[in-house]
This record gives structure tokens, C-alpha cells and sequence, in this order.
């Protein structure tokens, strides 16, 4: 793996084509998981797990895998990485496990884990390929704990629970439900689009 | 071998699926004990803190949980021991919130006309909306709640501020979790109806 390479998909993942505010990927979970910090962290992480090492196990598998079953060969492996991520939280992270309750088995449905499979893990080497789930998985981290900052601080006047806000502030009620987080993703794509068209515009000039 | 063909793609497939569910299999054997423990020391520590028992740790859990009486009556397990001279009891129970089973203990005094605590076992309501009943300031509403008229009314109506008052009988909900937050009320209440039945006759 080149270094030049390795650095351009960290740029395209966490930036440029960012899984979530450029390509708007896995935004289920943006939605629902983004409310408390302390779960979209474990959340997140176990995402990013999943997408790097099922990269990984597709590129290694990759030359033998007959075209007409691919998919759901790589479904199977990217279930079998969560069902592991699942089964050592509850053994040893009891208490996050719990609160994440069905959103760990969830994760098997985030787009951003096929995408990167079948987009990248398919036509390219082991280790880029890992790399480039885990640097996907870093842009996907990225944005959803900026919108989880946004929510929690808005809705419960904390963060990783500690009270930040006086005491006097009213919570917004909203920022604990759902559709803030479109407000909020909405809000995060548009500065993100205006920064790269001014970068964009700022290279042709 | 044609790596395209029918006979490859299901030999190709059998196999990748044995192997992987075999892994899976293993790793299941491998952390199941621990699962089992972790919910058996989270079942008796939700009974222990329902009966107002305070214990730090998995160890002081097993070790507590060994001055706890169990009981048989009327269909219920019934958690006892003594609390000032005072014989107080705890009880699991289950129903159902707005997408899973809630299950949990809630401990009461002889008579039934106070709730020691509440514990949640397990719930899978929404993170961050239904799934705080199982937050501290929540569960500390029913500490020492008077049970009034038989039952405790969960309000809906005063959003914010949890409710300190333990004498009448009421508890806050959740905001943006009614059906949630008036369920526990439901099946606390049903729990309690249940109890008062077979401890009746005691007081």
C-alpha cells in the first residue's frame, strides 16, 4: 500500500466524498442513534470495526467469490463481524450493551458497509481495502458525533452526561426526537458543500 | 473449475457459510458463560437495589444476594428478607412498553402501601427516548413512593423537572416517550394489584 494512496482515501472518506454528507449514505442510523453521545461513540466504533475488517475478509475472498452470489456473501461476512461486536459487548461492556440495545444487530444494515464492499473491497488489495473501511468508518464517526453533540447539548443540556448547560436552560424538546437529526445533517451537508465548492472554485480560479 | 458455475457458487457457498457460522459458533461458546453470569449478577442486583440493598460490584452482588429468602406464592417468586424489623418483599415482572417486553423487580414494604425501588432488567425502547426508564433520576422516583389509592400515576403533563415529592404517589414521565413512560406506570401498578393479592392476608 502506497503512502500517497492511503492518504488520498483518508482525504476522499473523511472528506471529500465523506460517506454521509457527500454520498448520504447509512443516515438511518444518523438519525437514530445521535441523540446521547456516549452511544454514538460505541455505535461509530463498532461501525467502523465492521467496515474495516469486513473490507478486509471481501478482498481476500474477492477472487473466489462467484459473481452471482457476491452480495450476499458479503452480507454474511459483514453479519458475522456485528454478531462478534454484539456478543463481546454483552460479555464484556454489559452495561453499553444495554443501552444500545437493538441497535448493535442493526448495524448489519448500514449502507456504508456494503458500499465500501462492494465499491472498493472488490477491485482492491487487502490492506487498502482495510484502510479504506476504517477511514470510511472515521468520516461516517465524524459527522454522526457532531450531530450527537448538537442533540444532546440542545436536548438534554449535557454531554457524555455531565450538565453543561445552567440549570435554567429549557431542553428542546426536539433535539431528542428523530427529525432533529435531519435538521441537523441538513445543516452539516450545506456547510460542508459550501466549503468544498469555494475550495473547488478557489483550484480552477 | 468454472469459478462462475452452478456446482462452484453452492460448494463455494456451503463452505464460506459452514466456516463462518462455525467461527460465530465458537465465539458463542466462548463468551456464553460470561453472558450468563453477567445477566444472573444483573437480575440479582436489580432485585438487591429494588429492596433498597446497596451494592458495589459483581462480587458484592453473589455475596449479598445469599441473604435474600425466595419464596413461592400464589404463582410469583417472592424476594423477601428484613429490612429494620420490617419483613419487605420484590418481585420480578414483565409487560409490555411500546416495542419490547420491560422486564424488571420492584420491592415493596409488608403491606404493600409503599414501593422501595425500582430496577429495570431489560428493555429495548428507544435509546435516548424510552430507553431512559432505565436512567437513575427515573428509577429514584419510585424510591419510597407512597402508593396512593392503591396505585402511582405517571404524569406526562409536567415535562422537565422529575418529581421529588415521594408522598403522593406520583412520578414524571419521559419526555417524547408517553406510551413508554404510562406502560411502566401500567405494569407497576398491575404488579403492585398482584402483590397486595397474595401479601394481603399478612398485614
Amino acid at each position: 500500500m502506497s503512502e500517497a494512496k492511503s492518504v488520498t482515501v483518508l482525504r476522499e472518506n473523511v472528506w471529500t466524498s465523506n460517506p454521509i454528507f457527500m454520498q448520504v449514505l447509512g443516515i438511518c442510523s444518523a438519525l437514530a442513534v445521535t441523540n446521547l453521545l456516549i452511544n454514538t461513540v460505541i455505535m461509530t466504533l463498532g461501525v467502523t470495526l465492521v467496515t474495516g475488517f469486513s473490507s478486509l475478509t471481501v478482498s481476500l475472498l474477492k477472487k473466489l467469490i462467484p459473481r452471482k452470489v457476491r452480495m450476499i456473501i458479503q452480507t454474511l461476512i459483514i453479519a458475522f463481524y456485528v454478531i462478534i461486536v454484539d456478543l463481546v459487548l454483552r460479555a464484556y461492556m454489559p452495561d453499553v450493551s444495554k443501552n444500545l440495545g437493538p441497535y448493535v444487530g442493526l448495524i448489519i444494515t448500514n449502507c456504508i458497509i456494503m458500499g465500501r464492499a462492494e465499491a472498493f473491497a472488490q477491485s482492491n488489495g487487502p490492506f487498502i481495502s482495510f484502510w479504506d473501511g476504517i477511514t470510511s468508518g472515521l468520516g461516517y464517526m465524524g459527522v454522526l458525533l457532531l450531530v450527537a453533540v448538537v442533540r444532546e447539548l440542545l436536548g438534554f443540556g449535557t454531554l457524555l452526561g455531565y450538565q453543561i448547560m445552567p440549570p435554567t436552560f429549557l431542553p428542546w424538546t426536539i433535539m431528542v426526537m428523530a427529525p432533529s437529526a435531519f435538521f441537523i445533517l441538513a445543516i452539516i451537508i450545506w456547510i460542508g458543500k459550501s466549503i468544498q465548492m469555494r475550495q473547488g472554485k478557489g483550484a480552477t480560479a | 473449475m468454472d469459478r462462475q458455475g452452478t456446482i462452484y457458487t453452492m460448494i463455494f457457498s456451503f463452505i464460506v457459510t459452514f466456516a463462518f457460522v462455525f467461527l460465530l459458533s465458537l465465539t458463542n461458546q466462548a463468551t456464553v458463560g460470561m453472558v450468563k453470569l453477567n445477566q444472573e449478577t444483573t437480575r440479582q442486583g436489580a432485585i438487591l437495589a429494588a429492596m433498597g440493598i446497596a451494592h458495589a460490584g459483581p462480587q458484592e452482588v453473589l455475596e449479598k444476594f445469599k441473604s435474600i429468602r425466595t419464596e413461592q406464592k400464589g404463582g410469583v417468586t417472592l424476594y423477601t428478607t428484613t429490612r429494620n424489623g420490617e419483613t419487605i418483599y420484590a418481585a420480578e415482572f414483565a409487560g409490555s412498553g411500546l416495542w419490547s417486553t420491560i422486564r424488571g423487580v420492584v420491592g415493596v414494604n409488608s403491606d404493600v402501601t409503599r414501593i422501595l425501588g425500582l430496577e429495570i432488567i431489560s428493555q429495548g425502547e428507544t435509546p435516548g427516548l424510552g430507553g431512559r426508564i432505565d436512567e437513575q433520576w427515573f428509577k429514584d422516583q419510585f424510591t419510597d413512593e407512597k402508593v396512593v389509592n392503591g396505585q402511582i400515576q405517571v404524569d406526562m403533563h409536567n415535562a422537565g423537572a422529575p418529581d421529588t415529592s415521594h408522598d403522593n404517589g406520583q412520578v414524571d414521565g419521559i419526555t417524547g416517550a408517553t406510551i413508554t413512560s404510562t406502560s411502566v406506570g401500567r405494569i407497576v401498578n398491575d404488579e403492585l394489584e398482584t402483590l397486595r393479592s397474595i401479601l394481603g392476608g399478612k398485614s
